[in-house]
């Protein structure tokens, strides 16, 4: 097997399964800074709340740090030649994603985990505010890292062609990364607030823990309904037109666009046939991704032929990933739209046990949007490992070949599978427990 | 600035030999001062609190040096690629086995899963030991700076020479700590372990700093250098005393000594290299494999910050919360 091909599929495999955690931290930190603030003015439920979306957070945690070990490791591992050039400047972000975030992170989990009966009240609920800031920053990090990928800014290329860091300022404060960061945020909330709700849900259809699982699908519900605003509007939208701007070609595999087209449409559904150089069965907006693009209805959206085949990325990937993503989008929107107005229509949210249903069944889908997202900007990344810098091909080992890589992707798989079902056992049992309130 | 790089990526690997070399050391020797199943938790009890920070060293090593010197890092984790994956899943086994083992209370399941902790810890410390040995006596590299030699040649009589020599080293430390952190007949036994494991890395010792002097002779590092193995040796008699004499807290901190001794000692013989090459190949040394000397103070900051939040952190708020005994469990 092509070696480049055998460390993309298990950096793909080994990444989406570890951000599978991150999503989880990052989601629910705002929900336990929220809860540990209520909790230490003497809301007893809102305590108990805390405590036990903390325990589901230290899981989560817990197999995001293992899962994470050979995110840092395989840079070095299976892309030598991409560490060895660009390591100037993506080993800083990533060793601030160690030396900051993630210490920051695992030393207030410490303290809000342990501490209850050690520290004050407003050191617990300060120490759920850090572990919020940990998670995030990291993420931010992380991002800043991908976005570097994406849209190369404040370096300089070296003697032997190493490029080296000119100012990581520049790097970490590149828009591309901000309203990256942003998107990916907004969306990991957003998977936290149907999460919540998802479980708030379980409760009222199981008929127990009734006061507070009314609690959690209210609280999920809202901050799912904003943060899927947020997630379309200002975030993906300013993200898209970075890409727009930075990256056409990913942009028109997205949309499954061949031709340069004036007032090009929006497909909402479609297959695309990269052999004809057509989108087969297609459902369109006329000028809406002109508009959406570049805020002109008439203006010109290029399209996959205007560039060299070489340079086109995965189309079908991209362009399913991307209408994944969006859908589930618009889905989640509407369910949370919806919930909303039961529950605020007298709280009749808490006996439409449909509606309660659709809540606890939508619980993997944000997961899927996540993934699917991260997919789109990867795989549409490609050829490019750094964005019109570095090919993807170059970037891999020398000295490894494709068949031991391989051979430890298999490895993985198996090592991941027992983690997935210890984690997913660890997680339904708490959920089994319960935030232990007196049943009513 | 680049050797004070090469210092603040010697001292993060030396404080996760220190602490993650405690519950390596004491997963090695779990069968021997634990006879029960119940006993043998005590010495997962033992490092429960501590293992997986412990092991956020190694990753913000990894991370530093990435940051640091990434030719080093590239060709490093490239050339011992399996080694090192191997070593990847063995930490996440280590740790599964440790969480899993506690969910069903049969005795066979925890024998089970006892046994693959000591097991995989075991394997990890023989691991490390020889990509150590491998570091001191050189690595064929080519001319693009990757490894180019086979899983046979780290293999080699001087690198498991060094594995063996760190399992027993590792052994003795844990021993200490069980010392100092159990109650009971297991914390006792551990203790009385300690006198015989020592003249073991006594042993391995000599023949190691024989054999290291023996590759090494043509490149000998300063000969102050020669005052660590002196000081090492001191620690250990003095952890061998300590622990016969029930002062576990003084044996952890002579092991600790030695161990810190031991690594620096390899620290000063690698310097100023960070992968030597073998037999006349040319190596990557510390101005080879860093970035220009601006992108070099940031990385250095950025690292340096890190560590002395956490280092003041753990010895002033983690430490103390855990200080008093483990007893072993009954009714588990």
């Amino acid at each position: 097997m092509d070696i480049a091909v055998a460390d993309r599929l298990q950096f793909a495999f080994t990444i989406m399964f570890h951000y599978l955690f991150p999503i989880g931290t990052m989601g629910l930190a705002p929900f336990i800074a929220w809860y540990t603030w209520r909790g230490a003015k003497g809301d007893a439920e809102a305590a108990a709340a805390a405590a036990f979306w903390t325990k589901i957070f230290a899981i989560n945690f817990a197999a995001g740090v293992v899962t994470g070990i050979p995110m840092e490791f395989q840079f070095g591992t299976n892309w030598a030649a991409f560490s060895a050039k660009t390591g100037g400047v993506i080993g800083q972000p990533l060793a601030m994603e160690g030396a900051f975030a993630f210490f920051l992170e695992s030393i207030f989990l410490g303290i809000l985990l342990y501490g209850k009966t050690r520290v004050s009240g407003a050191a617990h609920a300060f120490a759920a505010l850090m572990v919020c800031l940990g998670s995030w920053l990291s993420g931010f990090f992380i991002v800043a890292t991908d976005a570097w990928m994406q849209h190369p800014v404040g370096y300089a290329v070296a003697a032997g062609g190493r490029i080296e860091m000119a100012s990581l300022w520049t790097v970490l404060s590149s828009p591309f990364a901000l309203w990256q960061f942003t998107h990916v945020m907004t969306g990991a909330m957003l998977a936290g607030g149907v999460i919540v709700a998802g479980v708030g849900a379980y409760y009222l259809l199981s008929d127990r823990d009734l006061a507070i699982g009314r609690r959690f699908v209210r609280a999920g519900v809202i901050a799912g309904a904003i943060c899927a605003v947020l997630v379309v509007f200002p975030t993906g939208d300013r993200n898209g037109n970075d890409v727009a701007r930075y990256q056409p070609v990913k942009l028109a595999a997205m949309e499954g666009l061949f031709a340069s087209t004036k007032g090009a449409p929006l497909a909402i559904i479609g297959m695309p046939d990269v052999r004809d150089h057509s989108l087969l069965d297609p459902v369109f907006v006329p000028d809406l991704l002109s508009f959406l693009a570049y805020g002109n209805a008439r203006a010109n959206v290029n399209g996959l032929t205007a560039y060299a085949t070489e340079l086109w990325p995965p189309v079908e990937l991209t362009y399913y990933a991307y209408h994944v993503m969006v859908g589930l989008g618009t889905i989640f929107g509407a369910i949370a739209a919806l919930a909303v107005l039961l529950l605020l229509w007298g709280g009749r949210l808490y006996r439409a046990r449909w509606l309660l249903w659709l809540l606890l069944l939508a619980m993997p889908f944000p997961y899927i949007a996540n993934e699917a997202g991260w997919t789109v900007t990867e795989v549409g990344r490609q050829p490019w490992i750094v964005y019109g810098l570095m090919r993807t091909a170059e970037g891999a080992s020398p000295t490894v070949s494709g068949g031991e890589t391989l051979f430890t992707l298999i490895g993985f798989a198996g090592m991941y599978f027992l983690l997935g079902v210890l984690f997913l056992y660890l997680t339904l049992r708490e959920i089994g427990n319960g935030p232990g309130v007196a049943h009513e | 600035m680049n050797s004070l790089a090469f210092g603040i990526l010697a001292f993060m690997l030396g404080v996760y030999v220190l602490l993650d070399g405690f519950d390596l050391g004491i997963a090695t020797i779990a069968p021997l001062i634990g006879r029960s199943g119940a006993e043998r938790e005590s010495a997962m009890r033992a490092i429960g609190p501590f293992w997986n920070g412990n092991e956020v060293w190694l990753i913000a090593a990894g991370g530093a040096l990435f940051a640091l010197f990434p030719k080093a890092y590239a060709s490093a984790f490239s050339g011992f690629y399996l080694p090192f994956v191997v070593v990847l899943w063995l930490l996440m086994f280590r740790g599964i086995a440790m969480e899993l083992r506690g969910h069903f209370a049969t005795k066979i399941w925890r024998d089970f899963w006892d046994a693959a902790f000591t097991a995989s810890s075991a394997l990890l410390v023989v691991l490390f030991g020889v990509a150590l040995g491998n570091l001191i006596r050189g690595v064929p590299l080519d001319a693009d700076g990757y490894f180019a030699g086979s899983f046979g040649f780290l293999l080699n009589p001087y690198a498991l020479l060094v594995g063996a020599t760190a399992v027993a080293a590792l052994a003795l430390h844990g021993a200490t700590f069980a010392a100092m952190r159990i109650a009971g007949a297991p914390g006792d036994r551990a203790a009385a372990l300690v006198p015989k494991l020592a003249v073991v890395v006594l042993l391995g010792f000599v023949a190691t700093t024989g054999a290291t002097a023996a590759i090494r002779w043509h490149d000998l590092p300063a000969l102050w250098t020669g005052a660590l193995p002196v000081a090492a040796l001191v620690a250990l008699w003095l952890a061998a005393r300590n622990a016969a004499a029930a002062r576990a807290r003084a044996a952890f901190v002579a092991s600790s000594v030695f161990l810190a001794a031991l690594f620096a000692a390899a620290a000063a013989t690698l310097y100023p290299m960070l992968l030597p090459g073998f037999a006349g190949a040319k190596g990557i040394g510390i101005f080879d494999a860093a970035p220009s000397t601006g992108a070099l103070i940031s990385a250095v900051l950025a690292v340096a910050v890190g560590i002395a939040v956490v280092g003041i952190y753990g010895t002033l708020v983690l430490l103390p919360q855990f200080r008093e005994k483990v007893t072993i469990n009954l009714n588990p």
